[in-house]
């Protein structure tokens, strides 16, 4: 077979695969843009033109919009920040110190990743009304670090174990204690890890939708994604609104991946060359 | 060598006590509840007395439950069944195709990735909306599928499930065609062109080369996604809510609309704890490749 010709053909159809994937997310940002009108149409206008940001204003009208916006970035940050503060140390004894019940501690952390959310809401329901937490922002950043925690653990852990070990044991040469060994040499070099780590927990947070449902009840207290569903199963839907909220809510998700998408990839080859 | 052990131990204690009081004390308080009458009535005076087994007979002996455990198994079959398949022939079209099809695919792929799962599925309710929905104008256009102008995919099971299982697949496609890709490359290219002088079949290739090679990356990739899909809420919720006539109600929403609708808390808690169970199976084959992997040590 000509491997120039199966090159080609393989090329066609990796374009209309393409098409036909990508098809959900061009469509949401095609609706978004129409001018309300082309949004409801028997036939479906297939290029938003011409383009209107009639969509995007009734769904940034009143101040509800920045309200959500601003719950969702409340809690989000506030979750990565305590998860971070925590798992640096813990990142680093479980990537660098051996201690008992280390082996334990790290089989826990993959293991409550695979817990269902829908198990874990049950009990922390009960707790949080238990201790009047419900309906309450703080309330629920702890229930984010269920998840979060253990995945930012695990993370950078894995970032801090690529570090080259010889720079501590040259600054503990020079006259640094361990502690300061880590404090200066380990901590600078993980930086990226920890950005990377931290965005990644902020998307976990910013997409969670269960918890946040179930746990804020009244309509001050929404996030965006609750927002978002609570307004598409509503009677009236007013699509075009719905569809270019959820075009601003998914943007810096989407900005964000497609900005690291070659590290994204590589990072998966190197995980790969393991298995 | 003892500073340093207490040094650790002062590293990692915060983590660990947190654990501690945000999962380990849930569990525990989940597992005590499986035991446990815990009903509306339990909310206010707080009394929920110790029945024995009697969440997990009344969960075990009720027809319902063994109708959504044998959905539930009949969705995850059928989704990672076909986020595997397809995600394989992606990851093969990566490999072969030119440089230019190869990144702007990758790049589509990365976007659906993205993609927040609340804005899927409201995209995906939207085009499948029966008057308005672009789905149903272009299946009435392919003809094939009879006239479907304002048909509602929502309105039986069957169909509902479809869709549903169409989206998480969608969703779930890229990480897994991404990392199998990643594996590809990792094929030393020396077997494929001692396979071709040997004349051998694409095909052929494919089977004695390409998927031996990626069994251990297949096997991670086809426990995790078993879990994922028996875990997952929100497509289910958002198109949905487990409906029509809890006709697309898995094991999550079960447990979710059991305790935090029906308020009857002690059998959601039991279907939770038999969920958590079936998954563990999976979960110590995925902790045991990571541990042989030398992720855990």
């Amino acid at each position: 077979m000509n491997s120039r010709r199966s090159r080609t053909w393989a090329s066609v159809a990796a374009m209309l695969v393409l098409v036909v994937m990508i098809f959900p997310v061009y469509w949401m940002f095609a609706t978004a843009f129409k001018a309300p009108g082309d949004v409801l149409s028997a036939t479906p206008q297939f290029f938003p033109w011409p383009i209107s940001l009639d969509n995007f204003t009734r769904a940034l009208g009143g101040d509800e919009f920045f309200v959500y916006l601003r719950n969702s970035l409340t809690v989000s940050l506030s979750t990565v920040v305590l998860a971070m503060v925590v798992a640096v140390g813990a990142a680093v004894a479980t990537a660098r110190f051996t201690f008992l019940g280390r082996k334990a501690l790290l089989v826990v952390l993959v293991a409550v990743q695979m817990i269902p959310g829908s198990a874990m809401i049950i009990p922390l329901y009960l707790m949080l009304r238990q201790i009047g937490g419900l309906d309450f922002m703080p309330g629920l950043v702890l229930t984010y670090l269920t998840f979060v925690l253990p995945f930012t653990v695990w993370n950078l852990r894995g970032f801090v174990v690529n570090l080259p070990i010889e720079l501590e044991e040259a600054a503990m040469i020079d006259g640094c204690s361990r502690f300061q060994a880590i404090v200066r040499v380990v901590l600078p070099l993980l930086a990226p890890g920890i950005v990377a780590t931290s965005i990644f927990a902020f998307i976990n947070a910013w997409d969670d939708y269960l918890f946040a449902y179930v746990l804020m009840r009244s309509q001050q207290n929404y996030t965006l994604p609750v927002w978002l569903v609570s307004f598409s199963t509503s009677n009236q839907i007013d699509y075009g609104a719905t569809i270019a909220a959820s075009v601003i809510f998914s943007l810096p998700v989407l900005i964000f991946f497609l900005l690291i998408q070659r590290k994204l990839v590589s990072g998966l080859t190197a995980g790969a060359v393991k298995g | 060598m003892r500073a340093d052990r207490r040094l650790a131990y002062a590293l990692i204690a915060p983590a660990v006590l947190i654990l501690l009081a945000i999962l380990a004390y849930p569990m525990a308080r989940l597992i005590l509840l499986s035991f446990q009458r815990f009903d509306s009535r339990s909310l206010f005076t707080g009394e929920a007395p110790l029945v024995g087994f009697d969440n997990y007979t009344r969960v075990l002996t009720d027809p319902q439950f063994w109708e959504v455990l044998a959905r539930t198994a009949g969705v995850t079959i059928v989704t990672v069944l076909a986020v595997m398949v397809a995600g394989f022939g992606l990851a093969q079209l990566l490999r072969k195709a030119a440089g230019w099809a190869r990144v702007t695919l990758l790049v589509g792929l990365v976007l659906i990735w993205a993609m927040p799962m609340v804005s899927s599925a409201i995209i995906w309710q939207w085009m499948f909306q029966p008057q308005y929905g672009v789905m149903n104008w272009i299946l009435t256009r392919l003809v094939i599928f009879g006239d479907l102008s304002a048909h509602n995919w929502f309105g039986n099971t069957f169909e509902a499930l479809t869709i549903i299982i169409v989206m998480v697949v969608w969703k779930g496609l890229p990480f897994v065609a991404l990392t199998l890709y990643a594996g590809m490359t990792q094929i030393p290219e020396e077997l494929y062109e001692a396979a071709a002088l040997d004349g051998a079949r694409a095909g052929a290739i494919t089977r004695n080369i390409t998927v031996p090679m990626l069994a251990p990356i297949i096997g991670v990739l086809t426990t995790l996604q078993v879990i994922w899909s028996v875990n997952s809420f929100t497509p289910f919720w958002v198109l949905t809510q487990g409906g029509p006539a809890g006709g697309t109600t898995t094991l999550s929403i079960y447990a979710y609309v059991k305790a935090l609708s029906a308020n009857d808390y002690g059998a959601g808690a039991a279907i939770s704890i038999l969920t958590v169970l079936i998954l563990s199976t999976f979960a110590i084959v995925y902790v045991r490749r990571l541990s042989a992997q030398g992720e855990i040590s």
